[in-house]
């Protein structure tokens, strides 16, 4: 099939649309196969989308779009306002990790020779002693908060 | 209303902040949601799929932060985001699902609307592209380029295409015992 049509195609569409006809162009229109199909397609549309215009069921409400539009773009605003902490956020993490990484053959000469100094199979009454080692206190303290900066971290990267 | 097409894309302006203030919004949605939702109605057959796609077109031109030259230029876009939501739902769609319901199945309540009139059902026998190309063209008004380009076809298979899509509903209605005059069911 080609798409042949006709130089009155145009007018046609137009006159079908508004329902204004000349009578010459209705004469062609009555001797136009192609022409006659047009009129048929564009009339019926046309009285269709009047059909579905005059519907009575309600529009979707426009409040309701304006404010969804109004929480996204606070969102959006929100997570620009926060990537610069959240990136400073891991910047910290990264040089902690740096500087420990750096420091880590140093440290466990000096846990390792503390360990040594402990006495963990010493009785109960030794373990205020050994309880407050300040060595011990660091390490631990560096545990918790190593968790808790890696904890952090992951939840950014998923964020 | 012929459909020029709009000179800014979507993606162009995604980073821009809510250009327009609620009053223009409801100017705007005030003369343009009746006649998109007919044709996101006509083109998908789910009057329900129609509002949300309706509401999804207007959402996504004010995140956008299109501003548009006038009413007309914002009109046009949108069309433009039906569009192609439209293409994105045929697209997610099992194949048989871009064909509507026919009549004597249990179809909901929706359904029963897009087939209520000869028109309809006649649209609802033609394929998704050929119901948004007509309509485009007829009730819109739209050029064979601002076809194409909405449409993201080649420009020179429009005209083509588009007789051929008529062809399809001509038939369709004078299978119906449609005839020029006697259109209006």
């Amino acid at each position: 099939m080609t798409g042949r049509t006709c130089p009155y195609e145009e007018s046609v569409a137009e006159a079908a649309r508004s329902g204004e006809w000349s009578p010459e162009l209705e004469t062609h229109r009555n001797g136009c196969l192609s022409c006659a199909e047009l009129t048929l397609v564009v009339a019926a549309l046309a009285t269709d989308a009047e059909m579905l215009e005059a519907l009575d069921t309600p529009m979707p409400d426009p409040s309701v779009i304006w404010l969804r539009s109004l929480l996204a773009t606070r969102e959006r605003d929100f997570h620009r306002a926060t990537r610069a902490i959240i990136w400073v956020q891991r910047a910290a993490v990264a040089a902690a990790l740096a500087v420990g990484m750096a420091f880590t053959p140093g440290l466990w000469k000096v846990a390792r020779s503390a360990m040594a100094g402990l006495e963990f199979s010493s009785p109960l009454a030794d373990l205020p002693r050994a309880a407050g080692s300040p060595l011990l206190v660091v390490v631990i303290s560096m545990v918790v908060l190593g968790g808790l900066a890696f904890m952090e971290f992951t939840s950014l990267s998923e964020g | 209303m012929a459909l020029a097409l709009p000179r800014a894309a979507a993606s162009d302006s995604m980073d821009r902040a809510t250009a327009m203030d609620e009053a223009a919004f409801r100017h705007l949605y005030q003369h343009t949601a009746q006649p998109l939702r007919s044709y996101l109605l006509r083109s998908c057959g789910n009057a329900a799929l129609a509002d949300d796609l309706l509401q999804e077109s207007y959402l996504r031109m004010l995140r956008s932060g299109f501003e548009g030259e006038d009413d007309d230029h914002r009109r046009r876009y949108l069309y433009r985001i039906g569009t192609n939501l439209l293409r994105d739902h045929f697209r997610r769609s099992r194949p048989e699902t871009d064909r509507l319901p026919e009549r004597d199945d249990g179809r909901a309540h929706d359904e029963m609307l897009h087939l209520r009139s000869d028109v309809g059902g006649a649209m609802a026998e033609i394929g998704p592209r050929d119901r948004q190309m007509l309509w485009l063209a007829y009730v819109e008004g739209a050029s064979h380029d601002e076809i194409a380009e909405i449409m993201k076809l080649k420009s020179a298979s429009v005209r083509s295409m588009l007789f051929r899509a008529r062809k399809r509903l001509a038939d369709e209605l004078h299978s119906r015992g449609l005839r020029p005059g006697v259109e209006g069911s």
